[in-house]
């Protein structure tokens, strides 16, 4: 009797988490769909093309091997625009955060205004990109009516410097403009996380007689690394992904210089009808992109329990 | 007695619904033969459409007007890229619309792939430019109708070429120089032209060279009769003295389109190299400028740049070919071009109109309505994509100085190589 008793209690016990469970995966059931449709066809798609010679228009496709990786490989302006994209993303990953640390720490402090300054920091990241790049266009003007040329020539007398018509001013020029764009945005998220570290820990600090710097670099910065991790992960995947704001501002020249991938990627597969070139890009890209974001991770973990 | 009642209830209501249906289908069968035999049901036919609604409007009004069984459902793209995207998706998925609009930078694809019908049989056929026909025709077929071209050259600010006594467009393109060199002298800055495409005074020089060639200069390029490091190194060796002169200042590597515009309706410049598209809004922005254009001298002639702007295409699987046709014909008819001339200022080419140009085209109306004209994205038989972003890129180094005129054109005998073209 008891072990009927027993048995029943156990398939009830089954059942109602069968039930639990049920109901918690059917509010996957939307994510996943949105994944499968969005995400994991597409990309199942685009490895297929990578090996085809579909050209976008025709479905009728020929199986080409390994043929559009080769030439790839064998493009001088694939490499450049992989190039540039890995100079673009860590440059930008690398300055955005050197400003943005010192910027929380400051506008973490206490002083009139604090609110308004915030404000400003934070702004450059609300309007669209593109719209930026144009702006930047007019004060990066390479011509001595151009806004910053103007500035320049009428404080030194120096003469037109062509921000945007040299290979490595134009190189640097795009850096900047991101790095002017993002800096405040990261700022705030570093701020976020500057105002979660318990003030017992600074109080203490302080009473064991450490600096500012002894401070920052053992109590703050250590706090920080999770703040990093995920502001480092933001900046490598967009400026990976990069496109609007190369475009407005040089349309990715001049030559090659300021071509990203995804501009390569939207030039092959439309404007050239070359979607299986295109294809092998994107999936060569995705790897890439796949290891640095994971290289990263495990670089951040390490540091993050290096600190803990 | 209850249940026999009930099912005489049920039967009779049952003959009485029966005989409402039939009547119902016979009136509706009736009025059907009514409707087909005094007023035939309409037609939506769709379109794809490059121009602007702004534009395209007053046209669809007058076609909708002359064919009022025909409606037209218009989408409308934003060229040029915008527009062939999503028109490569539309094609690809079976569901592109009745009429579209075939380009330079689609052509290769439409033609190949059997996406347009053949216009060989239209009666319009006959009206349209030679140059117009040649440009979307692939083994004898003709694949898209034009109605108009545009022609590149030097737009000059008059006020400004005054100063330094201009009185007649230079001859060579030394003499050319020589201008420039004048009007930097007098303190004003002579030639700025855009970096972000083939500029239009490279395109009329090179098409210089494919005049000499008897117009088949590409053709031979691409089936490996020639190069471009025999045909394209001495117009750009030609071009770059613009640069070594000092005429033209390095930094227009790094300029665009819409910048150099602005320059030159500020007054800032002297002259720019652009498309007879450009001239009304130029002439919006700055009305006081008193205009001219003249064509790219080279080194015993002159010539212009230009191209035959995009035509209409059907759409090989159209189920409303019938009214397709009609409005491809209407488009190519003296109401339908002079409609859109109108609200284009156009240099329209069709045989039977003669447009009413802006006097600063005269210089080139005759030229461009003659298809004399050259452009290398538009004559590149294939691949023009990559070899117009391959020439672009490559030209703005040579701009910098980074690279030779040879270097150049050896670059993209490599690109048409690597492309198999």
């Amino acid at each position: 009797m008891i072990t009927k008793d027993l048995n029943l209690l156990a398939t009830h016990i089954s059942w109602s988490r069968l039930r639990e469970s049920a109901a918690t995966n059917i509010f996957m059931v939307p994510v996943l769909v949105v994944f499968v449709v969005l995400y994991a066809v597409p990309m199942g798609q685009s490895v297929f093309y990578s090996f085809t010679d579909f050209n976008g228009y025709s479905n009728e496709t020929k199986n080409v091997g390994f043929l559009n990786y080769q030439t790839i490989f064998a493009d001088p302006t694939m490499l450049a625009a992989l190039g540039y994209t890995v100079f673009y993303a860590v440059a930008t990953t690398v300055l955005i955060t050197v400003f943005a640390i010192p910027l929380a720490l400051i506008i973490n402090r206490k002083f009139f205004g604090r609110n308004f300054v915030r404000a400003v920091f934070f702004f450059p990241a609300i309007p669209s990109v593109a719209i930026l790049g144009l702006v930047w266009g007019f004060i990066l003007n390479p011509l001595g009516d151009g806004v910053l040329n103007t500035v320049i020539h009428s404080l030194t007398g120096l003469g037109p410097i062509p921000w945007l018509a040299d290979t490595t001013l134009a190189q640097l020029s795009t850096v900047a403009v991101a790095v002017w764009t993002l800096t405040g945005w990261h700022a705030i998220l570093y701020l976020a996380y500057l105002q979660s570290i318990p003030s017992d820990f600074l109080e203490a600090a302080t009473i064991d007689g450490a600096g500012r710097w002894k401070t920052f670099r053992y109590i703050t910065l250590p706090l920080l690394t999770p703040a990093m991790t995920v502001s480092w992960l933001l900046l490598m995947t967009n400026g990976l992904k990069v496109y609007d704001l190369p475009i407005t501002l040089t349309k990715g020249g001049p030559g090659y210089a300021t071509t990203t991938i995804t501009q390569a990627l939207i030039q092959n597969g439309i404007a050239q009808a070359h979607v299986g070139q295109a294809s092998a890009l994107a999936v060569l890209f995705l790897l890439i992109v796949g290891i640095v974001v994971f290289g990263q991770l495990a670089l951040s973990r390490a540091l993050e329990g290096r600190y803990s | 007695m209850t249940l026999f009642r009930n099912t005489t209830l049920r039967s009779g209501r049952a003959r009485a619904l029966i005989a409402l249906g039939t009547a119902a289908v016979a009136v509706a069968a009736l009025s059907g033969c009514a409707t087909s035999t005094s007023a035939p049901s309409k037609t939506t036919l769709s379109f794809y459409s490059w121009d602007p609604a702004a534009t395209m409007k007053p046209v669809f009004a007058e076609f909708e007007k002359e064919n009022p069984n025909i409606t037209l459902q218009v989408t409308y793209g934003a060229p040029v890229q915008g527009y062939i995207s999503t028109l490569q998706t539309h094609l690809n998925s079976g569901t592109a619309q009745d009429v579209f609009i075939i380009t330079a930078e689609n052509k290769q694809q439409i033609m190949d792939g059997g996406f347009a019908k053949s216009l060989n049989s239209e009666p319009f056929v006959s009206n349209l430019a030679s140059a117009a026909k040649a440009t979307y025709t692939k083994n004898g077929k003709l694949y898209g109708a034009a109605v108009s071209s545009w022609g590149g050259g030097i737009l000059y600010n008059k006020d400004l070429l005054d100063k330094v006594g201009f009185t007649a467009p230079p001859k060579t393109w030394d003499d050319f120089i020589a201008l420039c060199l004048k009007l930097k002298a007098a303190g004003i800055t002579p030639f700025y032209e855009a970096g972000d495409g083939i500029p239009v005074s490279v395109a009329a020089l090179v098409g210089l060279q494919d005049a000499k060639l008897g117009g088949k200069m590409d053709a031979e390029i691409f089936s490996g009769k020639t190069t471009f490091a025999k045909t394209w190194t001495g117009p750009l060796t030609q071009w770059n003295k613009l640069f070594t002169s000092g005429a033209e200042s390095r930094s227009v590597a790094g300029l665009t389109g819409d910048q150099v515009t602005a320059e030159f309706e500020k007054g800032n410049v002297a002259m720019t190299s652009t498309g007879s598209w450009a001239l009304g809004s130029i002439q919006t922005a700055a009305p006081s400028l008193k205009l001219g254009f003249m064509a790219i001298p080279g080194a015993s002639s002159s010539y212009w740049a230009g191209a035959v702007s995009p035509g209409y295409a059907i759409n090989a699987k159209t189920s409303h070919l019938a009214a397709a046709e009609k409005f491809v014909t209407f488009l190519q008819s003296t109401k339908g071009v002079a409609a859109y001339q109108k609200a284009t200022a156009s240099i329209t080419t069709t045989k039977d109109f003669t447009p009413t140009l802006d006097p600063a085209l005269t210089s080139m109306a005759a030229a461009v309505r003659s298809g004399d004209f050259y452009l290398p994205q538009v004559s590149w038989p294939s691949n023009s994509a990559a070899l117009n972003t391959e020439a672009t890129a490559q030209l703005q180094e040579l701009i910098q100085g980074k690279t030779t005129p040879a270097a150049v054109a050896a670059d993209l005998d490599t690109k048409l190589k690597t492309l198999g073209g």
